[in-house]
């Protein structure tokens, strides 16, 4: 090959085809173009609620929060709030109750299930699998439809009436039961209880590790829950010294009430540009060829500056696009911080839990449960059982067969070294089912704490039907559908970061 | 039980005998006298029979609970037999009723053929577990007699007798004998099921199977040909309110209607089987698939809606719009797979898309107003000329790719008409049946409609490109994140706020909206899952041979990947068929609806609530069990995971 020829190919293989050829060029031309349409479509159709609702008459925004709401709630902490904000607050807390109250039975219930459906026993596996096939193909809102209605044509409430008086009654008003709630002095008291915690866990670490270093049984476990409830006992009684910590958040919140609206637009854009510089920088450094050269394609060149395009912009938006957000985050930031200082503040010194067994009243004519323990009225209940059986009869699925999962090989090598069965149980088996379990476990809750929104088909208030009834009275729908996405986007975050959380310490660690 | 008999069937079907050869049995097990049986199972160690026993008498107490809350006097079981009409179909009009029924055909048809040209392995129920089923059964029955407790004696008018302590009800001996018909049907089953098992004397002959679909045809049998002895239900009347007439009985004049869909059932399922046997099974296969997809579109837009056309309007637009595009569509298509054309091509078709995209930016800014469906014509036009290359070729590929575009352009110039034509079936709402058939049309849109909107938003997630997706994750996440019942009240009554003026959406389109894009974000998880399993060997295989992206996606990834998720998705497509149930609570006449609000609001069944959900549970549950029970053996016949 002559000198020639060894150019020309060279000059080909370096020239660049032209523009409207070059794959990466196109790629991103038709990645920014869909995302522009994207962006266009929502602002068409914002500006087009805007306009719409302007006709109606209806004013957009959120100042509806503070304004009073018309009509009482069926259930909650707060039965006659004050305003639609408050009312929203009160539908959060059911919704949240009602998540983790199911969230706790029906992983329970599911488990026993579960293990039910690979008993050895007959009556015990069928009955079991007769369970979980029932309820899980019957859609959840007919069932809680029918407990509500099944509950509903229950004999009417007598006093001395219930399965157990005193403890235990079921009519037509619901079913009560004792009640265990946080008192005076709760916060201080868990604060004790953390710091129990955080020493029960330097204690544990050090156990595990003398049992690793020595064989010895040093109970890490048992260590930790004996120093935590050491701490919490004697917290019991010397609660009010944390007393002082209510001033602290009352102080945070007294800080950020004094920050003016420039300062916040300032710093939200300084986080903007500072997280696309670093992601800027660490993608630069993983480019970072050995020589300390930056190598970068045309597709990288793209990214970085597509990053920084959309750091700019959301830099400029925070401050003329929407001026709102940071007055928002003031006053949200000051109120969060005032309700801890209150919570944590001084002057609670009485007990920190407390518990109430339920009675039964009769102011007028007809009985009714009285306030003292837990009553679940009917909406409750049948949502309440509801969640839990549908979720439950899913659980046992997902323990059934992370159980069958774990391969025979590691009972017969287990059985084989001379474990007990319990031991083989507890060291072998569990935490390797308990590895495919938790995930779909996961998905599970989140499908629970999703699934309470269908009260709103019984009436009773979770959040979504606060929100309904909100919007019937206002015709803020876009807000109050924002409120609910927030709310239950952040319940499904918190439960997945937990679960992950878990998961990762849970993993096969590969080499 | 002529269609019982497993020896024709063995002989009828030689196909699915050498299928089932095929599958690899599980070694026999030896058969365990009952005695032992009983003592490995129920009372193996102290504690089990323990268990036995708690659990035992649990369920005796259960079982008479559930006895007596059916069967009692007090039940309004007319209720439900009355309003059957109004649960599976709202009111749809009496005299309109044979579009229902052809729809029905339509699908028992398309089933038998689907069901006739599938190579079966599944193997069925053997003699032997039918056999001691059918005594099972009629022993449960005749335990069921006994449980009851003896039925409430009646006043002349039909009330119940009581007294101050309660109901007066009949002594046990003589409930005993009241019940004598129900002992009767329990006798007639344990005789049927013992008279298989030793007509079928040796161990090796009570295991020949039955076939499930002769099976089920059996059984349906039986259930129509009962419609011709037993009065199954009364007729709702729905004369601008809803009032219970009793008298005419569903079952005299729907006898006929459901023997026709059964030999019509039976007819296809032979003729699919004749068609699978001429070995003409696989060009088949591809026109029963796309009538399966095309069939709820016209069930619902054209029988069941049957739209009024204005013809002077028709004649001078919509056909004339229709020919304009099917022929200037085919003349751009074959300049642009002419193979000479190269890059002047690329560019014509960026041009067409600009065309596109600009038309819907002129709508928004009022400029020059056209037919939606104009503006969908350019578009469907800008994206066949985008791909059009990829079909160039000689004169013939040219031609083909012509014809389809034509019919395309048929398609859906004629849908497009007939969506805007307004309905002559009059119905007091505006969904065209209510009741259970709006429980099926929603899944069933939401079913074809999600499937490909899942399938990109999965490609978009794993693509190599940012911007996709990051678009696609946090739509998906968003969606994941939320419930649906949030969703769909977004898109009844917020969505009619964010369109321009003129421009409303129907409840029932807005509900089927909101259920794709829902149901879509969950099956672009399962998909996901898939795609991840496909080895990175066969990207580089096919790098290799030198696909293109588009061909590499179509022909290599896809087909693998959905291939793994189908068990996810039926899992999605039955969840999908309960979450329906939420159309209740967004203002739809569905099933629950009917049972919770309509018929308690009868004035015949004031506030009978109880006899018509325990009927919806009924009827959700054996679909979506069925369901289950299939996609259970689909994932078996699939071999998930042991391939």
């Amino acid at each position: 090959m002559s000198n020639t020829d060894k150019a020309t190919l060279a000059a080909t293989q370096s020239r660049r085809p032209p523009l409207y050829r070059d794959a990466t060029v196109l790629k991103w031309l038709a990645q920014v173009a869909a995302l522009s349409l994207v962006v266009f479509a929502l602002y068409f159709l914002v500006t087009q609620a805007q306009s719409n609702l302007a006709k109606k008459g209806i004013a957009t925004g959120f100042d509806f929060l503070s304004a009073p709401l018309g009509s009482d709630l069926s259930s909650g902490i707060d039965t006659d709030p004050d305003t639609s904000g408050r009312a929203l607050w009160v539908g959060m807390v059911n919704t949240i109750r009602l998540s983790i109250g199911g969230i706790i039975v029906a992983t329970v219930l599911g488990v026993v299930v579960g293990v039910g459906r690979l008993s050895s026993n007959w009556i015990v596996k069928r009955i079991s699998s007769v369970f979980v096939e029932t309820l899980r193909n019957i859609p959840l809102l007919v069932q809680i439809i029918l407990i509500f209605v099944v509950i509903s044509t229950l004999p009417r409430v007598e006093i001395n009436q219930g399965p157990i008086p005193g403890w235990l009654h079921i009519s037509n008003k619901g079913v009560s039961v004792p009640r265990v709630f946080i008192s005076d002095g709760f916060y201080q008291w868990l604060i004790v209880v953390a710091i129990g915690a955080a020493l029960g866990w330097l204690v544990m670490r050090r156990r595990s590790r003398l049992h690793d270093a020595t064989g010895r049984d040093t109970y890490p476990v048992a260590s930790f829950v004996a120093v935590t409830a050491a701490f919490a006992a004697v917290g019991w009684f010397v609660h009010p010294v944390f007393g002082w910590v209510g001033n602290v958040f009352d102080g945070l919140a007294s800080g950020i009430g004094a920050l003016t609206e420039q300062t916040v637009q300032i710093l939200l854009s300084v986080a903007a540009l500072l997280v696309a510089v670093l992601w800027i920088r660490r993608f630069l450094a993983q480019h970072r060829s050995p020589a300390g050269r930056a190598k970068l394609s045309d597709d990288d060149w793209f990214r970085v500056i597509f990053a920084g395009v959309v750091a700019v912009l959301v830099a400029i938006f925070v401050n003329i696009g929407w001026p709102g957000l940071s007055s928002w985050i003031i006053n949200s930031g000051r109120d969060l911080f005032e309700v801890l200082g209150d919570k944590f503040g001084d002057g609670r010194t009485g007990q920190p839990i407390d518990a109430k067994r339920p009675d039964i009243e009769q102011p007028g004519n007809f009985p009714n449960y009285g306030p003292a323990g837990l009553n679940l009225t009917q909406g409750l209940a049948a949502v309440y059982f509801g969640v839990v059986f549908y979720t439950a009869a899913f659980i046992a699925e997902i323990v059934r067969a992370g159980i069958l999962s774990v391969p025979k090989g590691q009972t017969e090598a287990a059985q084989a070294v001379g474990l007990r069965r319990l031991t083989m149980l507890r060291r072998v088996i569990l935490p390797q089912a308990f590895r495919v379990i938790l995930p779909p476990l996961g998905n599970q809750y989140l499908n629970l704490t999703k699934n309470t929104s269908l009260a709103i088909a019984i009436g009773y208030s979770d959040l979504v039907q606060v929100g309904e009834t909100i919007y019937n009275q206002t015709g803020k729908t876009v807000e109050v559908v924002s409120i609910w996405m927030l709310f239950y986007l952040t319940c499904s975050l918190t439960i997945s970061v937990v679960v992950n959380f878990f998961n990762v310490r849970l993993k096969i660690v590969e080499r | 039980m002529a269609e019982m008999r497993p020896v024709d069937i063995a002989a009828a079907s030689p196909a699915s005998q050498t299928a089932e050869e095929a599958v690899s049995l599980p070694p026999e097990q030896p058969s365990t006298p009952p005695r032992e049986w009983i003592r490995q199972n129920l009372f193996s160690t102290p504690f089990n029979s323990a268990l036995t026993v708690v659990f035992g008498l649990l369920v005796l107490l259960t079982a008479r609970g559930l006895l007596n809350f059916t069967f009692s006097e007090e039940r309004e079981w007319d209720a439900v037999r009355t309003n059957l009409r109004l649960l599976f179909t709202h009111a749809y009009p009496e005299e309109q009723y044979v579009r229902i029924w052809v729809c029905v055909g339509t699908i028992a048809v398309l089933a038998g053929l689907s069901v006739g040209l599938a190579a079966t392995t599944a193997r069925g129920v053997s003699v032997k577990r039918l056999s001691s089923g059918l005594m099972a059964l009629g022993a449960v029955v005749a335990l069921g007699v006994v449980l009851r407790e003896p039925s409430a004696l009646s006043n002349a008018d039909g009330s119940v007798r009581r007294n101050d302590s309660g109901v007066i009800r009949e002594s046990f001996a003589e409930a005993m004998v009241d019940r004598w018909g129900w002992w009767l049907a329990a006798a007639l089953l344990a005789t049927a099921g013992a008279a298989l098992w030793f007509r079928f004397g040796d161990e090796r002959r009570r295991s020949t199977f039955v076939p499930s679909v002769e099976l089920f045809m059996g059984v349906t049998a039986i259930v129509v040909l009962s419609a011709w002895v037993y009065p199954w239900g009364h007729y709702a009347f729905t004369d601008g309110e809803f009032i219970a007439e009793p008298g005419r009985t569903v079952a005299m004049s729907t006898k006929l209607p459901w023997t026709v869909m059964w030999l019509l059932l039976a007819v296809a399922l032979a003729a699919g089987r004749r068609l699978r046997q001429a070995g003409a099974g696989s060009n088949f296969t591809l026109a029963l698939n796309l009538c399966w997809l095309a069939c709820p579109f016209v069930l619902y837009w054209v029988v069941l809606r049957d739209p009024d056309l204005d013809w002077d309007r028709v004649l001078s637009v919509d056909i004339p719009l229709g020919v304009l595009f099917a022929a200037g569509g085919a003349a751009v298509l074959w300049l642009l797979t002419d193979q000479r054309i190269g890059e002047l091509g690329r560019i014509i078709a960026a041009l067409l898309l600009g065309l596109a995209a600009f038309n819907w930016v002129a709508a928004f800014w009022g400029w020059y107003p056209m037919l939606q469906k104009v503006r969908l014509s350019f578009l469907l036009v800008a994206l066949a000329a985008l791909l059009a290359h990829n079909f160039a070729g000689d004169r013939s590929k040219r031609l083909r790719l012509l014809t389809v575009w034509a019919v395309v352009m048929a398609v859906f110039h004629y849908m497009a008409t007939l969506m805007n034509s307004p309905s002559s079936v009059e119905t007091p709402t505006e969904a065209f049946v209510g009741g259970f058939g709006v429980t099926l049309v929603v899944a069933a849109f939401t079913l074809l409609l999600s499937f490909p909107l899942g399938v990109m938003l999965a490609l978009a997630r794993t693509s190599k490109l940012p911007i996709f997706r990051v678009m696609s994750t946090s739509f998906i996440e968003v969606i994941r994140g939320v419930p649906l019942i949030t969703v769909l009240i977004f898109f009844t009554i917020i969505l009619n706020l964010f369109l321009p003026d003129g421009m409303e959406i129907s409840v029932l389109a807005s509900a089927v909206l909101g259920y794709t894009l829902f149901s879509a974000a969950y099956l672009a998880e399962n998909v996901r899952g898939g795609l991840q399993s496909i080895r990175r060997g066969q990207f580089e295989a096919s790098d290799a041979v030198g696909l293109t992206a588009l061909q590499r996606t179509i022909f290599i990834v896809l087909p693998q990947s959905l291939r793994v998720s189908i068990p996810p998705l039926v899992g999605q497509a039955i969840a999908t068929f309960k979450e329906t149930s939420l159309l209740a609570v967004i203002g739809l006449f569905d099933v629950l609806r009917m049972a919770n609000n309509v018929i308690p609001a009868q004035t015949e069944f004031l506030g009978v609530k109880r006899e018509g959900l325990l009927f919806v549970c009924g009827v959700y549950w054996i679909f979506a069990y069925s369901m289950s029970k299939r996609s259970q053996r689909l994932e078996k016949q699939l071999g998930v995971g042991e391939r």
